[in-house]
């Protein structure tokens, strides 16, 4: 192989250094700062004051207080509440029926689904948490329409079912990249082997379920490794909808960690939760990307 | 995960390249939307008198306060910047912030801050922010609603009872933020300064620093206290057993919430100050209604104190905003000069007036139009009697550790188990030897 390639540039050690620099300096920076939220999960550092400056090392403290000092866990459930409910289940459930159902279809209606869809991708988050902050208020729009023509008394939703809403908040935000990658995927089905299937006689729900979805397994792991890892680390739509709250209902561990990091201004624990949240985000991945292996 | 790692090259490599750029001569200032009015006009006057272009980074108000101190901590802060006064002395401590001692030789206006209030944004002996405006805290009312909900105007609560009793009254008529009590973790100082001190100071008797977050006799934070308890319980009897809903204190935008909550006559009683005579409608005072349909709409009394024996009658706790000089600025007397050109007399005390203001310096306090305004002569009154807070480094973990115990009072935790949780937080962050408890 190797007399295949330009002599003068495999010998030119300098050259071929060159090229690889803006690699290097890549993964040089990304490692840089994992390195320093991981060393300083060891230490005391604040945001401000006296430990900013002279901080100590504290060992395992900061990881022992997120088993014994209320938050951590709390956060963690309701991060895998969320992540579950909007993301696994909402966006790549639902992406994938939206796909599926219409899929080879050229009429108005993919239009309209499809445009409305990629308006709630496409939108910043921060004016998708005003829209669904007024969407949801008392005089807003499911009150109007849905609750107060009925003689029913306006429901605050906010108060009441934070969870839920800002978890269909995300399910409208980000159906639209499942929606996206089904759609190119199932595209990818040849039509013949579909057509046998049918020939074959299987009803319309076996041609998905044993032809189908088989096939495009890989990218449902893809898919699955990429929006958990985006929700479990989602803050800006949370944040911005509700803080976190009220109270704790809604303190995502992105939202914690924020809070810890740069309100209570404690950068070590802070590192010590985005160390946690980089093992938890790091197994799920190894599962999704034995999924993607090809079965022997 | 890529997203933000791909940002952050993208910010670290720009940055890299910013800094082979040779620096421009330009000061650069971050200050808060709602301090535009005053802000703004001075730029232009330093602009118009040096010649020098300005770099004016104005911020959203959410979130203003973490982002000042990460900017400051990662060195990217500009080179004057608007502080809450209780942050100053814990930023001095470390070193971001650039002492402001020597105007007192170079500027002749410098000698009319109020000393109090110099030594609130002090550190070690110097003084690192001038302050804007300083302020009292009050119960505002709606008094529509509480015509509706018949209650005597003016309203002259004597206790926690009577506040309690005239929010159940709102209640029953149909108010549904009958008393806006600031809370959780989302509103930041708000929620100590507004809710949960005003509340402190009138739990128990102001002996031994009972009252407080810190006994400053022993320079010990105060891990658990009857007064803390009882405000507690009192957040609690206000969330949980009364049903106050909570969401005003999480919404997108919590002041623009409380606003819309007033405008459409959905509010009882608000845990606020005395700049909400301005920014109830705008901050700015861009608009305002008149003084009288102001007064037709609201009212105010001082915060009582809990009723309980020896507690003050009547409570207060003032804070303010000021503005410094960051330690790295690379011109500072440039950046001085910014900073008295915002506070010359003229612009500064027009902003005073204009937004009902309270002075932080006598030649504006003492000035006929300043003394002869019925609103800041009441207010005035009020400051007679008031304290400050723990404004020493420490102070604002202190703070988010008591916001995220209300949070948990609105989650419906128990009183008991949000003290112990307070407690072993003061003594993860201080030292055992650093927290005290009051029996």
């Amino acid at each position: 192989m190797r007399n295949q390639a330009n002599p003068w540039l495999t010998n030119n050690l300098f050259v071929l250094g060159l090229g690889m620099l803006p690699a290097l300096v890549l993964i040089a920076v990304l490692l840089y700062f994992t390195a320093w939220a991981f060393a300083f999960s060891f230490t005391d550092l604040a945001l401000v004051g006296r430990k900013s400056v002279e901080w100590s090392w504290v060992g395992l403290e900061n990881f022992e207080r997120l088993f014994t000092r209320r938050g951590f866990l709390e956060s963690l459930w309701t991060t895998i509440i969320f992540v579950f409910f909007s993301a696994i289940v909402g966006q790549s459930v639902l992406g994938f029926l939206l796909a599926a159902a219409l899929r080879g279809r050229n009429s108005v209606l993919k239009n309209v689904v499809e445009v409305s869809i990629m308006l709630g991708w496409l939108l910043p988050d921060i004016v998708a948490a005003f829209l669904w902050s007024a969407t949801t208020a008392q005089t807003g729009l499911l009150n109007s329409l849905f609750v107060v023509p009925f003689g029913l008394k306006p429901i605050n939703f906010i108060n009441e079912f934070a969870l839920p809403v800002v978890t269909i908040a995300n399910i409208w935000k980000g159906t639209a990249w499942s929606y996206l990658l089904f759609s190119a995927a199932l595209d990818s089905v040849s039509r013949e082997i579909v057509e046998a299937a049918k020939v074959d006689g299987a009803t319309p729900l076996q041609r998905i379920v044993r032809v189908q979805l088989p096939i495009i397994r890989p990218h449902i792991a893809t898919n699955m490794l990429f929006i958990t890892i985006w929700t479990f680390t989602y803050f800006p739509l949370i944040y911005a909808l509700t803080g976190g709250g009220p109270g704790r209902q809604t303190e995502t561990l992105a939202v914690f960690l924020y809070n810890q990091s740069f309100s209570r201004g404690n950068l070590g624990f802070g590192s010590a939760i985005s160390v946690a949240m980089l093992v938890i985000v790091g197994a799920l991945s190894l599962i999704y990307l034995r999924m993607l292996r090809e079965p022997k | 995960m890529l997203k933000t790692g791909l940002l952050t090259t993208v910010a670290t490599l720009s940055l890299a390249l910013g800094a082979t750029v040779p620096a421009h001569a330009e000061v650069s200032i971050m200050y808060a939307e709602w301090l535009s009015s005053l802000v703004e006009p001075g730029i232009e006057a330093f602009k118009a008198e040096t010649g020098e272009a300005v770099n004016a980074i104005k911020l959203p108000s959410q979130g203003y306060d973490q982002r000042i101190a990460l900017d400051l901590s990662a060195g990217t802060a500009a080179d004057v910047v608007q502080m809450d006064s209780f942050m100053v002395s814990e930023l001095a401590s470390a070193g971001y912030l650039a002492p402001l001692d020597g105007l007192a030789d170079t500027w002749d206006q410098y000698q009319y801050y109020m000393p109090g209030l110099l030594e609130v944004a002090s550190y070690n002996g110097a003084v690192y922010g001038l302050p804007t405006d300083t302020d009292v805290r009050m119960l505002w009312y709606d008094k529509s609603n509480f015509e509706k909900a018949g209650i005597a105007m003016p309203w002259q609560p004597k206790s926690w009872d009577d506040v309690l009793d005239a929010a159940q009254k709102l209640k029953d008529a149909g108010v549904e933020y009958f008393f806006q009590l600031p809370a959780g973790t989302k509103q930041g100082e708000a929620t100590t300064m507004q809710g949960f001190y005003m509340a402190l100071l009138g739990a128990d008797t102001p002996e031994g620093d009972r009252n407080r977050l810190r006994n400053r006799e022993t320079g010990q934070w105060i891990g658990d206290s009857p007064a803390i308890r009882r405000t507690f319980e009192f957040f609690k009897t206000v969330y949980g057993d009364m049903g106050m809903p909570a969401d005003l204190n999480y919404a997108t935008d919590p002041g623009a919430a409380v606003r819309a909550a007033l405008a459409d006559d959905q509010l009882g009683i608000l845990a606020s100050g005395s700049w909400e005579d301005a920014c109830l409608w705008d901050c700015n005072g861009v608009d305002l209604p008149s003084r009288e349909e102001r007064d037709a709409m609201v009212g105010w009394t001082p915060w009582p104190g809990s009723g309980e024996p020896d507690t003050k009658a009547t409570t207060n706790i003032s804070g303010g905003w000021t503005i410094g000089v960051n330690a790295n600025a690379a011109d500072k007397a440039l950046a001085e000069k910014l900073v008295t050109t915002i506070f010359d007399v003229g612009n500064f005390k027009e902003w005073t007036l204009a937004n009902h203001r309270m002075a932080v310096r006598t030649d504006i306090s003492e000035s006929p139009e300043y003394m002869q305004d019925p609103y800041l002569a009441a207010a005035t009154k009020l400051a007679a009697d008031t304290t400050g807070r723990d404004t020493v480094p420490g102070y604002q973990t202190v703070s988010a550790l008591i916001q995220q115990a209300t949070a948990d009072i609105l989650d419906g935790a128990d009183v008991d188990q949000v003290v112990q949780d307070y407690h072993d937080a003061l003594v993860d962050e201080f030292g055992p030897e650093n927290v005290m408890v009051y029996e």
